[in-house]
């Protein structure tokens, strides 16, 4: 499937779930979308730890520092909950269901996306693919016994909800209340 | 441990706060059927699941094409667990050497009460006191909370529906949606009392945001968390969770120690194996694409952290070791059968069910906690088959119900009433004698209508003897015993000489009527006959013919239906070696469908070869009058010879029957030949193929659930404005009359035959 329609079934199927769905050319571009989004209104951003450190995302930390904004890592569970804004990088994306693929093994990384209100999420173009087949394939890699094994692997679609109370559609329960992805092209 | 004596559970029930969770099973379906709100919300919820389900599944294979398709993707997902379950063994060990290889510690419980103490004493070695859990249905089987608590560890759930629950001291009610049956004035209510603030009772917004801030403190400072597995990965030992609510990713992060608790039949043996149950799960329970978050965990999460694998079995290996059991064993736990089930909506999953609710409730509770516990439950299914249309594991429900009911029999016997109808009915000269007196003897009662109806016993119907059938007849007429039956009938209709004199026939049909059509509606077998002829049909009756042996079997009673069933198999193979015919033909689906695919499964349970193979000969032969009209006949370019001044004014409307539509898949065939054939106009339904209600005799013994599923039928049949009902099967026909002639509506009630018979020169 092409690149541009890729990201419009994505983008679309993001949408269905209650997400957002971003294109960013290049860095800067995802740096603009960021600062200039409402949910950095305080403009507090939350990440894992090393995170301006990481390949392929860690440059894009100077980049939002310069337009004003307060980065801190993530500590503890009791230090992140309910941060306006937490911004972590997705191993892939999948067109078909609107999906990220979030992959760690460290506590500190995982809350940034559990318990922030709203979750950003940084995805590079060429690794949003068609299908849930080829994330079953990425499974497959990512759970290898070895030294890269990555223990805790979630597909995210779209913020947390329930219909549980008379079936009445609610966005957002312990996870975020809001997901917004990023899908950056060209060179991270 | 047989599935009749079920694995010891040592719970200590806490009688100071009695709970509903014990309710024997007459109490539990009374409270239901006045539980006005859930019946409410489960009618609500029903079509509009089905419709969304619907959408959702052919979206996907509008984009993606044919092996994207539901009944493409259930049988894949079929195959992957009938692997693992045929393979389980291997699959065990391999999971095991995988989670453990990534660091997770695997325990194999036999019991309940094996996998319950196995995590209470690692809370007790660990010293935990608070645990947190997020869905898992096994801990419900195993009654694991009980356990916990009765041992001074309190377990909070953090699904808010199972909060919601856990907080009214009841179970969950359905398996996806626990708290489908409560409102949102009543879950303000209990949060109310739990957080000791005001809470709305209206903005559900504010009651979901009540959770995030109260369980904010147990996750944060539980020593334990427990959850569920949608699958357990072998090939890489990892456990796969699907949540909406994020709180699964909260109980598996947070507390040091995190227990995976899954029955043996959560494996599957590949990573592409579990994307195809992906693609069905979510979708087959709320009719979303996909959930929130799809969690796939192998070994523990974070350096440091301990994480233990308990593996169920209680009861899973009988299962597995009966060959029609085994299937069950394929289950999702989607909750797809008990969303699509009409006698679950109009009770829930607390009446229709004992832990696990919804048709596969009924088939595994033997097994889990044995077959006392079911036998309420299992007689509210009127066997309408829908289940097995959207089961996406192709788990045979509706029959694995049937064998549970038959097993009931057998342990408890059958109701002295049931074991005279069916032992007369096996025997066809008291059968007829009784039918033939019957049909002068109820004159009092019909006063020469059709109908036995309740103004009839006038003051008689409030005798204590009396009362019962007056009451039944209340709101659905009872049908009168026709002075001439059928058989009778035919002996001067099949003298006539075929339509067209001086043909040949084109084909010599031997018609099966049935015995309700013999006994109660000949005037629809004689439409049948008219039809045919009609169409230059030579028709051969056998009269040796009696029932099919469907109202036995249905309620378990194998005795009397296999006898019924080898007089049938006998009565065709003597009428075809006498007469020859190129179809056996019967106008009731119900017929048909006992023909062609009970018999063989009877047959095959009994182990009797040699009726087997007698059975798939006379199936192979058989067909119902709509598909051959339809499929044979006007297939073949046969014109019916209709009225030239046929008035089209009636509008017609048609109710799918079970049987017609779930078992032998007809939808389009009755619909073409009313509107396109006849040229009348057609005007459909709202839910046109959900069950009238009839359900055999269930509509007996469940009078009140019929009731319900009759009244939607005929609200909905009105609300067309249609003149004529039209079915093609006996038994619904029979109480969609009963139902239109009590209420005192005004539309014709007919079978096909008699709305093609009316229209011909």
């Amino acid at each position: 499937m092409e690149a541009n329609a890729l990201f419009d079934r994505f983008s679309q199927r993001l949408s269905a779930a209650g997400g957002e769905a971003h294109y960013a050319a290049d860095l800067a571009e995802a740096a603009n979308i960021l600062a200039n989004h409402p949910a950095l209104a305080e403009k507090q951003l939350v990440v894992p730890p090393d995170f301006a450190h990481s390949q392929p995302w860690g440059t894009i930390v100077p980049l939002l520092r310069d337009k004003g904004i307060n980065i801190r890592e993530a500590g503890s569970p009791a230090s992140v909950a309910d941060a306006p804004a937490g911004l972590s990088g997705a191993e892939l994306a999948i067109a078909e269901t609107g999906s990220v693929m979030l992959a760690d093994n460290s506590l500190e990384a995982r809350v940034v996306s559990m318990l922030t209100l709203t979750h950003f999420v940084l995805v590079r173009a060429e690794t949003l693919y068609p299908m849930l087949d080829e994330a079953g394939q990425a499974l497959q890699r990512l759970t290898k016994p070895g030294p890269e094994q990555k223990h805790y692997i979630s597909l995210v679609t779209g913020p947390s909800r329930t219909a549980d109370i008379e079936r009445t559609l609610t966005i957002g329960v312990q996870g975020p209340k809001a997901l917004c992805v990023i899908i950056v092209a060209g060179r991270s | 441990m047989s599935i009749d004596n079920p694995p010891q559970q040592n719970v200590i029930l806490d009688v100071d706060n009695p709970t509903s969770e014990h309710q024997p099973f007459k109490e539990q379906l009374q409270q239901a059927l006045a539980d006005e709100q859930m019946h409410a919300a489960l009618e609500r919820f029903a079509p509009s699941w089905r419709a969304s389900r619907k959408s959702v599944f052919e979206y996907e294979e509008s984009e993606y094409g044919p092996e994207y398709s539901f009944p493409h993707m259930r049988h894949q997902l079929r195959q992957a667990k009938d692997y693992a379950i045929e393979h389980q063994e291997e699959m065990v060990a391999q999971f095991k050497k995988m989670a453990e290889a990534a660091g997770a510690i695997v325990y194999e419980a036999r019991t309940a009460e094996d996998a319950n103490r196995y995590i209470y004493e690692l809370c007790q070695r660990k010293g935990i006191e608070l645990v947190v859990k997020s869905k898992t249905m096994v801990s419900e089987e195993t009654e694991l909370n009980h356990y916990l608590e009765a041992r001074g560890i309190k377990p909070v759930e953090t699904d808010l529906g199972e909060w919601v629950a856990q907080l009214a001291h009841e179970r969950p009610s359905h398996m996806v949606m626990p708290i489908i049956h409560k409102t949102r004035q009543q879950v303000g209510a209990l949060l109310s009392e739990a957080t000791g603030r005001p809470i709305s009772r209206e903005d559900v917004a504010e009651q979901v945001a009540v959770i995030r801030v109260e369980h904010r403190k147990a996750f944060l400072t539980a020593g334990m968390g427990i959850s569920g597995a949608n699958a357990l990965i072998a090939e890489s030992g990892t456990v796969m969770m699907v949540t909406n609510e994020g709180n699964g990713r909260l109980v598996t992060s947070l507390p040091p120690v995190h227990v995976v608790m899954a029955g043996y039949d959560k494996l599957v043996p590949t990573f592409a194996d579990a994307i195809t149950q992906l693609r069905l799960l979510a979708r087959s329970a709320t009719a979303q694409p996909i959930t929130s978050y799809t969690t796939f965990l192998t070994g523990p999460a974070t350096p440091g952290k301990e994480m233990h694998i308990v593996l169920v079995d209680n009861g899973r290996s009988e299962m597995r070791a009966d060959p029609r059991f085994k299937e069950a064993l394929r289950c999702i736990r989607c909750a797809a059968c008990a969303n699509i089930c009409p006698p679950y909506a109009q009770v829930g999953g607390h009446a229709f069910g004992y832990i696990y609710s919804g048709a596969i409730g009924l088939v595994v509770t033997p097994f889990h906690h044995g077959l006392d516990a079911d036998a309420g439950p299992q007689s509210l299914c009127v066997s309408c088959n829908a289940c097995e249309t959207v089961c996406p594991v192709e788990i045979p429900l509706p029959s694995l119900i049937l064998d549970v009911r038959s097993r009931v029999v057998q342990k408890k016997g059958l109701p002295w009433l049931k074991k005279v109808i069916f032992g007369t009915m096996a025997h066809p000269r008291v059968f007829g004698l009784f039918t033939r007196l019957a049909s002068i003897f109820q004159f009092p009662v019909t006063g020469g209508s059709r109908y036995v109806r309740t103004r009839a016993f006038g003051a008689l119907g409030k005798l204590p003897f009396v009362r019962p059938v007056a009451r039944l007849a209340s709101w659905r007429s009872l049908p009168a015993f026709a002075t001439r039956p059928l058989r009778d009938r035919v002996k001067t209709q099949l003298a006539l000489p075929p339509q067209k004199t001086g043909q040949t026939p084109s084909m010599t049909v031997c018609y099966f009527a049935g015995c309700m059509t013999d006994r109660l509606y000949p005037e629809m077998g004689e439409a049948v006959i008219k039809v045919l002829q009609a169409c230059n049909i030579r028709v051969t009756y056998p009269q040796q013919q009696n029932c099919c042996g469907l109202p036995a079997l249905n309620s378990g009673d194998r005795k009397d239906g296999s006898i019924m069933g080898k007089q049938t198999i006998r009565t065709l193979e003597q009428a075809l070696e006498q007469n020859g015919a190129d179809y056996i033909l019967s106008a009731s689906t119900s017929c048909v469908v006992t023909l062609v695919q009970d018999y063989m499964k009877l047959f095959e349970d009994l182990g009797e070869q040699e009726w087997l193979e007698r059975a798939k000969a006379i199936a192979a032969k058989t067909v119902d009058f709509t598909t051959f009209l339809h499929s044979v006949l006007l297939a073949n370019g046969t014109q019916l010879p209709l009225r030239e001044d046929g008035d089209k004014i009636e509008v017609i409307t048609y109710h799918d029957s079970c049987q017609s539509c779930n078992c032998l898949g007809l939808r389009k065939e009755a619909r073409h030949v009313i509107q396109d054939v006849l040229g009348l106009e057609l005007r459909e339904m709202p839910q046109s193929d959900v069950c009238c209600g009839f359900g055999g005799a269930t509509s007996i013994e469940h009078g009140d659930v019929a009731e319900r599923l009759l009244h939607n039928k005929l609200r909905n049949a009105e609300s067309t404005g249609a003149t004529v009902l039209v079915a093609d099967n006996p038994g619904c026909l029979m109480h969609l009359r009963g139902g239109v002639d009590a209420q005192r509506k005004h539309m014709r009630v007919l079978h096909l035959a008699q709305l093609v018979a009316e229209r011909l020169q």
